[in-house]
């Protein structure tokens, strides 16, 4: 196990990479020139040429290259042109909002996916079953900000009430109460989503498990059935569900980007959208980077659990 | 050729074709439906100056925030534009975008994908390594980001998607190439000299090509709604072109006044086309698909 985990470690480096020269190279391909965006009012030309120096723009694309690594490896991603905050500090004081709404989308995904992915693999062509594959289907295939409006027409100004505010955020600490209520249409919205991919996922993993001879022994044995279900059918099939659930954190943080804005949700991608409209290109860019990086760890992470949840799978074979 | 040339025993009978037709039509429901859908947008994408009833862009400030109503089916904005002709119209920038961005990964990443598989080793190698970096982004992520930092331009919003779709080509091309080069007819023509270019481009394309149609089709679904989402950022084509994304995000200041049908009408458009792809990519998967076929 120790000598896959190395491996898969080893592997990340050329990807990593990369990933920094792709982000390094975006943010040189903009049209803008930074210098210009930091200094604001400032227009002297030798003053200009000072700050070219100072920020090392003056140097070989490849000697930045190396400068701008060095800074991120000691956590430095600049600053913004615009608030001239650190940009890592920004993006600190945003992630709790982000992991809040996170964490909120996937559990009723994930919870949502288990309970109609059950009944529909059970109760198969079933009223339940051909509803759930109409979400799936229609869940894939509706824009994220499209649902977003139409709750928010619904639930923050049609439906008598108002149960839900149309956006804003509160943090916990201050009012839990206010903060669950400003959560909820945001997270349903960021849920929706991967719960059609996971709904899917869980209902095929059961199929596929119902179909095999240990189910067959299980029953021949005169287990209930939902012992069966439960003790034989859901271990199995659940393994892959975990996989999946991991990769749904990218759909979550790219999810994110486009919840956050609608809702005023002062996460991670509401800044880097923020960000864009006034080419403030160290926080799209300390944005990007930490969204990769975060994906790239967690696909790391669920492969070295989907290795250890299922002994079937050599780590050797797996590596390669 | 004539029609005297084709063989008396291959002509079907008007009902026959009709009843084969309709047999199809029930054993693959999704191809229809899908399929239509998909029809229905390429016709009004590419007639929208017949079909749309108003110009989508013209200001007429007498007649701004209608309800829908038989004169404006899907009601007009607060500039007076009619909603549903800047639905049509914008079908063109959905539709343009999705074939030339899917045109951008198949032609990029199928090249990858044969090169990587066929040539193998370290060449192999250091392609899947920067699929990897590009797989390592979240997809709208990255296009986020080669968008903002290209310009919020509709070419870029396309170059964007494309280079988002590249892996997804590459890899599947890869795997495809792998499955398909040890075999008989590639050694065959391996031993009687054929360049490794004809054996790529004559035997082994068009052993791949089913799967690549599916992606092609599904990928067409992704890119309209990435496109959709980028404009409604503010990344896409710019005001006062119509375009889905945008004309949502602008709907956005007259939700507190109900005014929802500025909303739905892009809404369920992008919803119709991206749900068509994804039907038509799904039925083609199965069809094609022999391992699916057998099973079904």
């Amino acid at each position: 196990m120790i000598r896959y985990i190395l491996r898969r470690l080893l592997l990340m480096i050329p990807v990593a990479f990369l990933v920094t020269v792709g982000v390094f190279v975006l943010v040189r391909l903009s049209p803008a020139d930074p210098v210009l965006a930091f200094s604001g009012e400032e227009r002297d030309p030798a003053a200009l040429a000072a700050m070219r120096e100072e920020f090392g723009l003056n140097q070989p694309l490849p000697v930045q290259y190396v400068a701008w690594v060095s800074h991120l490896l000691q956590g430095d991603l600049g600053r913004s042109f615009q608030t001239k905050q650190r940009v890592l500090e920004a993006i600190v004081e945003r992630l709790p909002a982000t992991a809040e709404l996170g964490a909120a989308a996937l559990l009723i995904s994930v919870t949502l996916a288990l309970i109609v992915g059950i009944a529909s693999a059970i109760k198969r062509n079933s009223f339940v079953d051909i509803a759930a594959s109409s979400v799936t289907l229609a869940g894939i295939s509706f824009p994220s900000f499209f649902l977003a409006i139409v709750l928010i027409l619904l639930f923050a100004y049609v439906i008598p009430g108002h149960l839900f505010p149309p956006g804003g955020y509160t943090p916990a600490t201050q009012d839990l109460g206010d903060n669950l209520r400003r959560l909820v249409l945001p997270a349903v919205t960021l849920a929706t989503g991967s719960l059609a991919v996971n709904l899917r996922q869980v209902r095929s993993s059961l199929l596929d498990v119902f179909g095999h001879d240990y189910m067959r022994t299980a029953r021949a044995k005169g287990l209930r059935e939902r012992t069966v279900i439960a003790r034989h059918a859901l271990k199995n099939a659940l393994i892959p569900v975990v996989t999946l659930i991991g990769i749904q954190i990218g759909a979550i943080i790219e999810g994110a980007f486009i919840t956050e804005t609608i809702f005023f949700w002062p996460g991670i991608g509401r800044l880097a959208v923020t960000a864009i409209p006034s080419g403030d290109y160290p926080v799209v860019q300390g944005v990007v980077l930490v969204s990769a990086f975060s994906f790239m760890i967690t696909t790391l992470l669920v492969d070295l659990l989907y290795a250890w949840l299922d002994p079937r799978i050599s780590y050797e074979t797996a590596a390669a | 050729m004539s029609g005297a040339a084709i063989p008396v025993a291959l002509r079907v009978p008007r009902e026959d074709r009709a009843g084969a037709i309709a047999y199809f039509a029930r054993r693959n429901p999704r191809m229809i439906i899908g399929g239509a859908l998909v029809l229905m947008w390429i016709f009004l994408a590419l007639f929208a100056p017949v079909v749309a009833p108003y110009d989508p862009i013209k200001v007429n400030v007498s007649d701004s925030l209608i309800p829908p109503n038989w004169t404006h089916l899907l009601g007009t904005d607060d500039l007076g534009r009619d909603v549903l002709s800047r639905v049509i119209w914008g079908s063109r920038v959905s539709l343009f975008v999705g074939v030339i961005s899917v045109s951008i990964g198949f032609l990029f990443g199928v090249s990858l994908g044969l090169a990587a598989g066929y040539l193998g080793g370290a060449f192999d190698l250091l392609a899947m390594r920067v699929i990897d970096a590009l797989l390592a982004f979240p997809a709208l992520v990255l296009a986020i980001a080669i968008t903002s930092a290209l310009g919020p331009q509709i070419q870029n919003a396309m170059i964007a998607i494309g280079i988002v779709a590249i892996p997804a080509y590459a890899r599947l091309t890869r795997g495809q190439v792998l499955a398909v080069r040890a075999r008989e007819f590639i050694v065959a023509a391996r031993t009687i000299g054929c360049s490794p270019l004809r054996i790529v481009a004559w035997h082994i394309f068009p052993n791949v090509i089913n799967a690549l149609v599916v992606q092609a089709t599904l990928a067409t679904a992704f890119a309209i709604l990435a496109e959709a989402a980028l404009s409604f950022l503010g990344l896409g084509p710019q005001p006062p072109y119509p375009s889905w994304g945008q004309d949502i995000n602008y709907s956005q200041r007259y939700l507190p006044n109900l005014k929802w049908w500025m909303s739905v009408g892009p809404g369920v458009a992008i919803f119709t086309a991206v749900f068509a792809f994804n039907f038509l990519g799904d039925a083609l998967r199965d069809a094609l698909d022999p391992r699916l076929r057998r099973s079904a």
